[in-house]
């Protein structure tokens, strides 16, 4: 076949481990103002609305989302350990502690899905019920693409491609569930937390 | 020396490797396909609107369609021509060769965010294209770009094209998004080497910029899109009972750096030419970086001026004044900047630097008059006035569409290896530029008078009639220059090629073959200034002897 050489430096830029990582980060970022708008959303109604929450909610049970904030902990303890260990070559901790935190982030999934039936409002109820759904709903879909990341991770691990020298996707994926950790717990304080004493 | 093979030509038919190409020059190119299809798509709808107030009491289209028109001309020029053309189409064609880069950092990414910017596009002008083929008017959206509650709630707008165009600006503000990621990492990590902070051209620096804002405020957008989409569909009450001014809120955050997400691209194109064609190094080269970051950074805290007339509290509404009037600063450091790279340089008067004379004497008045109207009792006047439409045709037309233009010229030769046709294109600049400004300057005029913005039409005796018949004639004048870049195109076929670097350009995308290789450089070049083809010149040309 005909081929052309092309030349290839140490320093060759498509090479650069870094652009996973960087990838990763920046797309952190864009989420990140997804919620920020969500959450301007939820203080503008505090502010133009006086009794926020309003007056006719009862106060939910904290009861699921503090289980949740257990297992989402256990979870983004597990992916950190898997992944300074594929960062020391140790495949032996490296697979399992990814399993671990994929299992977990399904089990902090369903748990929202019984909360969100246990709810004694819905998110046509009022504002108020809308916004504490989106909250909730853009979270949990997020949970979600971040188990699907693990999966695919978890699958490529399976067949051997992460080394300490490669594992770019290894670091994007504990990036982005520490980030879903993040935003969990902000979220958590806000829809459950934070409410005014009446 | 380490070195890879490749093959040298890929057997494959011409539509499948549109389809699954994803080189970021082929890629690049379609998005300027697309997004000139859209601009002569929603140009088309800015002439029928231009006949239909050509005079008081006109019948051309009814209101309903008006509105319809309006609004689809409006999301179209923004969203499906001038972002796409300037981020998805220079910014992916220039980026990886401005800094020696093979390919953007994430390819598959790039082909993704095309294909599903042409997906979103589809949806969104479908809508309003299936609507008027089959005469029913439920399936566009009319209440204008803004799309402010509570008019594009379900009480208001009950069609379904109200949802329709939702989706369509919910895929496109996705697929901008994930562009701007790869362009980010792009450029933070595939720069060749040497090439530091300041050697990034000015063009990628503009880029750069704009993929920060792009990721930044996007995703706010997005996140009222669907506010309002499940409002009308899912029975949520985002906006059932409450306050109007959370979308306006939440839609300018994202609307007001769009403005400079639209422009900040189109400086970079200037801040290209302008050297090259002045033969001189752009001047204060940092400070116009800096300026750029500042235009980025200050962009994010003006949006409220858009909402003085809303009930805005009026401590609130004088920081909005005061940031809006202070992001002039970073802007007239450019302009500044840009007479000063001209002054006593020996200009070479080919297209690309008429354009940017086009983009400097319409932009800078584009300029001024937003920092007129950014003051509260000024703004409280002018709000929705024709003054406001003549304002941000200044900037988005003067800064964007000559930009582009200039672009064009600046470019087309590396990108297709034939040169366009220097004096059509003189012509071509000549009617646009006048076209342009009998277009928009009446409509100060109109906006001093009174005349509000979206209306259909206008009884006679008020004064509206003769600035609105030279507006009229205006926008035909820039269809004639428009058709005259698009003979100038087609003459493009036989045209006699365009050596590698037929400006004496500046930075590395003149390094290359004209078109590139589909991997652009055989050799990753070493980068050791700002200028790195200038100093290869220069310096040859010293060692010679001369």
């Amino acid at each position: 076949m005909n081929t052309t050489k092309l030349s290839v430096q140490s320093t060759d830029p498509r090479f650069n481990p870094r652009k996973g990582v960087a990838g990763a980060f920046v797309f952190i970022l864009s989420e990140t103002m997804f919620f920020l708008g969500l959450f301007f959303m939820w203080n503008f109604y505090a502010v133009v609305q006086g009794a926020w929450p309003p007056l006719s909610i009862a106060r939910p049970s904290p009861i699921l989302p503090i289980i949740n904030s257990g297992v989402m902990v256990v979870s983004v303890i597990a992916i950190a350990v898997s992944s300074r260990a594929i960062a020391h070559d140790n495949r032996r901790v490296f697979v399992p502690a990814l399993a671990v935190a994929c299992m977990l982030g399904l089990l902090f999934a369903a748990i929202q899905i019984v909360e969100f039936s246990r709810l004694s409002f819905g998110p046509g109820s009022n504002n108020f019920g809308s916004a504490f759904f989106f909250l909730l709903f853009f979270h949990v879909a997020r949970v979600l693409a971040g188990v699907i990341f693990m999966m695919i991770v978890l699958v490529r691990a399976l067949i051997g491609q992460f080394s300490s020298q490669h594992r770019a996707a290894v670091t994007a994926c504990a990036m982005y569930w520490y980030f879903i950790a993040g935003v969990w717990y902000i979220v958590f304080y806000t829809l459950y937390l934070a409410w005014p004493t009446r | 020396m380490a070195s890879i093979s490749i093959p040298v030509q890929k057997r494959q038919s011409a539509l499948l490797d549109i389809l699954t190409t994803v080189d970021h020059k082929k890629i690049g190119l379609m998005y300027m396909v697309a997004a000139f299809v859209f601009f002569l798509f929603s140009g088309t709808l800015a002439l029928v609107i231009r006949l239909q107030l050509a005079a008081p009491d006109m019948k051309l289209v009814d209101p309903g369609l008006y509105n319809q028109m309006f609004t689809m001309h409006g999301t179209g020029m923004i969203f499906l021509f001038t972002i796409p053309m300037l981020v998805g189409g220079f910014g992916n064609y220039m980026v990886p060769l401005q800094i020696g880069a093979r390919d953007v950092a994430f390819p598959r990414i790039n082909a993704f965010s095309f294909w599903l910017f042409v997906f979103a596009a589809i949806v969104m002008e479908g809508g309003f294209a299936l609507g008027m083929a089959m005469q029913n008017p439920n399936l566009a959206s009319n209440a204008a770009w803004t799309a402010y509650v509570p008019l594009s709630t379900r009480v208001f707008s009950p069609q379904a094209g109200m949802d329709i165009w939702l989706f369509g600006l919910i895929l496109s503000g996705i697929a901008s998004t994930l562009g701007a990621v790869n362009f980010v990492v792009t450029a933070y990590a595939m720069r060749a080497p040497g090439m530091t902070t300041w050697r990034i051209p000015m063009f990628t620096w503009a880029m750069i910029v704009t993929a920060v804002m792009v990721l930044l405020s996007t995703p706010v957008l997005t996140a009222a899109l669907a506010m309002l989409t499940a409002d009308r569909n899912f029975g949520t009450q985002f906006f059932k009972s409450s306050d109007p001014r959370l979308w306006q809120n939440m839609f300018w955050f994202y609307s007001h750096p769009a403005v400079y997400i639209m422009v900040l691209p189109g400086m970079g194109i200037i801040s290209e030419i302008l050297p090259v064609f002045s033969r001189k190094p752009l001047y204060g080269t940092k400070a116009i970086v800096i300026s750029t970051i500042l235009i980025g950074l200050l962009g994010f805290t003006t949006w409220a001026h858009h909402m003085f007339v809303s009930g805005v509290a009026p401590e609130i509404q004088r920081f909005f004044m005061f940031t809006t009037m202070v992001i002039a600063v970073p802007t007239g450091v450019k302009i500044f900047n840009w007479i000063a790279t001209m002054w006593k340089g020996s200009l070479v008067l080919k297209t690309p630097l008429l354009m940017v004379f086009g983009f400097l004497s319409t932009f800078t008045v584009g300029g001024i008059t937003g920092v007129i109207q950014g003051m509260i009792p000024i703004d409280t006047q002018l709000h929705n006035t024709y003054w406001v439409v003549a304002h941000f045709h200044y900037v988005l037309f003067g800064g964007s569409v000559f930009a582009i233009m200039g672009g064009f010229y600046y470019w087309i030769p590396k990108m297709l290896g034939k040169m366009l046709n220097d004096t059509l294109g003189k012509v071509q600049f000549v009617f646009m530029w006048i076209g342009f400004n009998l277009t928009f300057f009446p409509m100060h005029i109109l906006g001093l008078e009174g005349m509000p913005r979206r209306i259909a039409t206008y009884a006679a005796g008020r004064g509206w009639e003769i600035p609105n018949l030279i507006a009229t004639v205006g926008a035909f004048t820039i269809a004639t220059s428009v058709l005259i870049f698009i003979i100038n195109c087609l003459t493009l076929l036989r045209a006699k090629p365009a050596p590698a670097d037929p400006w004496e350009g500046n930075t590395l995308e003149w390094d290359t073959t004209s078109p590139p290789e589909e991997y652009n450089f055989k050799k990753i070049p070493v980068v050791t200034s700002d200028r790195p083809l200038w100093d290869r010149r220069h310096g040859a040309a010293v060692q010679a002897g001369h």
